[in-house]
């Protein structure tokens, strides 16, 4: 019964490939770029406040295809050749780092101000306070919420075979387009990218019950 | 040791300090009394300057707090010599505001090793001598969350003696206790008292200002109505708002 499946494994195990490469450029540099913006975000600075703020408030605001779109189309808009995994993943990577920012600033901020009062009131100073007293407790709070955001972020990778970049999803879709046997060939589709984010399921409700104890 | 002169503080509309003058030498436990909302915990906050202010000046040990005041206005202090001289002023909290994340010594070292940069090994013997003398040496390993209110209130005054500060400032540190916890913390503040640490206590405990402050300072509506002996305070209660303040701790006073 999964016959078309069978044989056509290979090809679309090599679209996993590509998206595997994908997930761990996106989720890897957006976390990075999303706790960066986050952080800054409550800082004394204004501008820095607004910045990201902005950053946050529009990109939340579009659909993740559409900045892909963007991102792919940008480059040649300008007259620059890039490479078209490279613009989309850019686009991605832009993308979850709105999400990871306001994660990374809104568990920054949970952290009750009397501790930062206590902290200040040791001769402490904003460094060391983010250092000793902020991130430890608001990395734990923001963790399985990031772990969500990855998540999201892998499966939406599938959006780039619409922008027209080779990934899993594009190669299933060139398969069906050939056997016409779109049932077991997505089903088998469907099971590769449950294997790819699995894992990372697991490690966010691992991380839940663990961490959210410490206190 | 402590001077402050005409101090004023106003939350956006709100004045809350409306020209606060006192002083306190060295050695002295000054309590500070008087209804909520009448400005004693921002007091506090302004001598360590957890807030800023308009106008005044605080002074401790002749270094100015904040601010520079000269012919040209003032200019405000730079975060680090804020922080220099919060080194110096310690400080304990009504909501304790211990690290959860970090054990009862852990928390006791946090400054000496984050601030003073001493040694891992040398911190944790020096707060563990501090844990002993506010009785809790056998939850050193302890997490805040383990520890009773007035356990984790010892705490917080072991970390905040850590830093060897040259004055304590309590902010109605047992009004978020249950009663048979307070005298525990009380204890513990009555023993620095008698080592010579100066310290400004607010607080609503009218026992404990009878028996350990020097002096007593009844705060209302931003100003300080009235201050001296707890004898003469007390016991002659001239002024109008003093009497209905003690009034309404009266039966709590008489009865001990």
């Amino acid at each position: 019964m999964f016959t078309v499946l069978d044989s056509n494994l290979p090809y679309l195990l090599q679209g996993a490939v590509m998206t595997l490469w994908l997930s761990v450029a996106v989720v890897g540099l957006g976390t990075l770029l999303g706790i960066a913006m986050g952080i800054l975000a409550t800082t004394r600075s204004r501008l820095a406040r607004a910045f990201v703020t902005g950053y946050i408030f529009v990109l939340r605001g579009i659909p993740v295809l559409v900045v892909m779109f963007l991102g792919y189309y940008a480059f040649p808009a300008f007259g620059l050749h890039v490479n078209a995994y490279v613009a989309v993943g850019l686009a991605q990577i832009v993308y979850l780092g709105a999400f990871v920012a306001e994660i990374t600033r809104s568990s920054i901020l949970s952290i009750p101000v009397g501790q930062i009062a206590a902290a200040r009131s040791l001769g402490m100073r904003r460094p060391a306070i983010l250092r000793q007293v902020i991130l430890p407790q608001a990395a734990r709070i923001a963790i399985a919420p990031l772990l969500n955001s990855a998540l999201t972020a892998i499966k939406q990778t599938s959006y780039a075979s619409v922008v027209g970049v080779w990934e899993l999803t594009y190669a299933a879709r060139e398969v069906v387009e050939r056997t016409l046997a779109a049932f077991q060939i997505f089903l088998g589709v469907m099971v590769i990218y449950f294997l790819i984010c699995y894992p990372l399921s697991l490690a966010a409700r691992w991380s839940e019950s663990r961490l959210s104890f410490a206190h | 040791m402590i001077e402050v002169h005409d101090l004023r503080k106003s939350y956006g509309p709100l004045e809350v300090l409306k020209g606060v003058s006192f002083s306190v030498e060295k050695g002295e436990v000054v309590v500070v009394l008087g209804p909520s909302g009448s400005g004693k915990s921002t007091l506090l906050r302004c001598i360590n300057h957890l807030e800023d202010y308009e106008s005044g000046e605080i002074r401790i040990d002749g270094a100015s707090v904040g601010y520079n005041t000269g012919a040209h206005g003032r200019s405000a202090h730079s975060e680090t010599i804020n922080a220099r001289l919060r080194e110096q002023v310690g400080m304990v909290f009504q909501s304790f505001n211990l690290f959860p994340h970090r054990t009862a010594i852990e928390n006791v070292m946090m400054g000496p090793v984050h601030v003073r940069g001493v040694a891992k090994r040398e911190a944790r013997a020096q707060a563990q001598v501090l844990l002993d003398k506010v009785g809790l040496a056998e939850k050193a390993d302890q997490y805040p969350a383990k520890l009773s209110g007035g356990q984790q209130q010892r705490v917080a005054i072991a970390r905040a003696l850590a830093m060897q500060p040259k004055v304590m400032l309590f902010d109605e540190v047992t009004s978020a206790l249950d009663p048979e916890l307070v005298g525990e913390v009380l204890r513990v503040i009555r023993q620095l008292a008698q080592e010579g640490m100066t310290m400004i206590v607010v607080t609503h405990e009218i026992h404990f200002a009878r028996d350990v402050a020097d002096r007593i300072i009844f705060m209302d509506d931003g100003v300080i109505v009235e201050q001296g002996t707890p004898e003469r305070i007390l016991s002659t209660a001239s002024a109008g708002r003093l009497k209905l303040f003690l009034r309404r701790y009266q039966g709590d006073y008489l009865a001990g």
